[in-house]
């Protein structure tokens, strides 16, 4: 069976930048939308894709019991209750990571692409055998990146392996922006980003408290509706990996009160 | 200690037995392959690394003067550097400065990311962008069709005449001969080429007119 499954890397070489966080919530987005989804945590580690998505407590088995085959794939698959077009494949334990290969790695996303539309792996922070083994299994990666020096150094490095290992479309993620302080240039700008990364640009995500009380709750913020300013943006990119034209949010234009705005438009109506 | 292991396709031997022959009875665990002019594709490197393990070799380094190649190389993550034909035994066993300033131009073509690094013993010639975290090296001139962001060392092996041009020179650090100049703060006015050379002992930077 030929299926067309887009399995997707969510990688970025700095730690903390908020792959995890995609990965949940273009997780939920994409089965609210009505893809099969399917959600992998390839950071055995420090693993916590479970957590953010609030099914932790519903772990049974683990893809490490699938490699060994002591159970089914389907018994590994945690399915999430509200949306049940996502399901989690919850990594095994970290010493899993001292045996498994990059084939072994093929093998479960073989698996998994014989059920889904989508197949999501969060990358671990790094370029070291997590991240080779990530790879090996993967047809298109998403770059995630803070506007901040270190994290595009450590993306461009991450970018130049990808590219090395026939990875495409290798698309950009920009995290974290704070339009106010991309204004006055106290932050890199979206240009200053694309510029050294070269990359096409599938979807900024703005600084937004919201996404910290959803990760601590186990509800990522794209679960009820796309109501807050990250949320927002995480369905959006959803929405254009599948397709869709969305045009990107414009940071001089955001952060801006409804009362700013008014002036303006005030202003520009009498002089 | 690293012992560094030639493979070549001139002996018109297959490269299977060559090295088997050559590794079989060494005693030391690490080893540095130069693949000198062999076309390698993934597969062959997948082959050799496993030859190298069953004899408990472990590769540190490979080098080849076929950018496919050291492309394989890498994209199985190993440390591989891409060099020039025949100029890199001339320098290692005559020594002489004379031979630095080599006409050979080496061409690359892509960007130059953060920790990749290219290396070649006559002129490199690159085009794409030196990105931050990215490092290029050439015993003669670096020339860049792109801009510089990253550092770049011309005359590495002490030829202090060597030049360093770019389409735009923002690095982080230049390098010629044994001199290192910090990059300039402000960002250079766009379209305007410039080159940096030695003058009177210090790096300086100015406007590319022509490329003497
Ligand atoms: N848009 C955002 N606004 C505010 N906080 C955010 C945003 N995105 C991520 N964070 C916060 O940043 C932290 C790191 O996020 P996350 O765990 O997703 O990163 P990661 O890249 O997966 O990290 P690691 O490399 O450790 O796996 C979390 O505390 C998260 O809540
Ligand atoms: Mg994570």
């Amino acid at each position: 069976m030929a299926k067309d499954t887009r399995i997707i890397l969510i990688c970025s070489g700095k730690g903390g930048v908020g792959k995890t966080t995609l990965t949940a919530n273009l997780g939920i987005s994409l089965a609210q939308q009505g893809a099969k989804t399917a959600v992998l945590d390839a950071d055995f580690g420090l693993r916590n894709l479970d957590l953010l998505l609030g099914l932790e407590n519903r772990i049974v088995y683990t893809a490490q019991e699938v490699l060994e085959e002591t159970c089914r794939l389907d018994q590994a698959l945690v399915r999430h209750k509200q949306e049940p077009n996502l399901a989690l494949l919850p990594a095994g334990n970290p010493r899993m990571l001292e045996w498994l290969k990059p084939s072994d790695m093929e093998k479960i996303v073989e698996m998994l692409s014989e059920i889904f539309d989508y197949v999501l792996i969060d990358c671990p922070a790094g370029v070291e055998d997590g991240f080779k083994n990530a790879v090996a299994a993967s047809k298109e990666a998403i770059v995630v990146t803070n506007p901040e020096v270190s994290a595009v150094r450590d993306a461009d490095r991450v970018i130049g392996l990808l590219n090395t290992n026939s990875i495409n479309p290798v698309q950009l993620v920009l995290n974290r922006v704070r339009p106010k302080m991309m204004a006055s240039q106290e932050m890199l700008s979206v240009e200053d980003v694309t510029d050294i990364l070269a990359l096409p640009l599938l979807g900024l995500v703005l600084e937004d408290e919201q996404v910290i009380v959803s990760t601590n709750r186990g509800e990522p913020l794209t679960l009820n509706g796309s109501k807050s300013p990250a949320g927002k943006c995480y369905s959006n990119i959803a929405k254009r990996l599948q397709g869709e034209e969305i045009p990107l949010i414009d940071p001089s234009k955001e952060g801006t009160s409804f009362g700013d705005k008014f002036k303006k438009l005030m202003q520009t109506k009498i002089f | 200690m690293v012992k560094l292991i030639k493979l070549s396709s001139i002996a018109n031997q297959d490269w299977r037995e060559v090295l088997i022959e050559k590794i079989e009875d060494l005693d030391i665990e690490d080893i540095e392959l130069d693949f000198n002019d062999l076309l390698l594709n993934c597969d062959d490197i997948k082959e050799i690394n496993s030859l190298c393990c069953k004899s408990r070799k472990r590769i540190i380094n490979i080098k080849s003067t076929v950018p496919e190649t050291i492309v394989s190389a890498k994209s199985l993550f190993f440390k591989s550097e891409l060099y020039l034909k025949s100029n890199l035994k001339k320098n290692i066993h005559s020594g002489s400065k004379r031979k630095h300033n080599s006409e050979e131009i080496t061409f690359h073509q892509g960007t130059v990311r953060s920790g990749e690094n290219i290396h070649c013993q006559g002129h490199l010639f690159l085009l794409g962008d030196v990105n931050p975290g990215g490092i290029v090296r050439a015993n003669g001139d670096v020339m860049i069709w792109g801009r510089l962001l990253g550092i770049a060392h011309a005359g590495l092996s002490g030829n202090n005449t060597a030049k360093i041009s770019a389409l735009q020179l923002m690095p982080v650090q230049l390098r010629i001969a044994n001199k290192v100049a910090r990059g300039p703060q402000q960002k250079p006015e766009p379209g305007l080429a410039e080159q940096a050379k030695i003058t009177s002992g210090l790096i300086v930077i100015s406007p590319l007119t022509s490329y003497k």
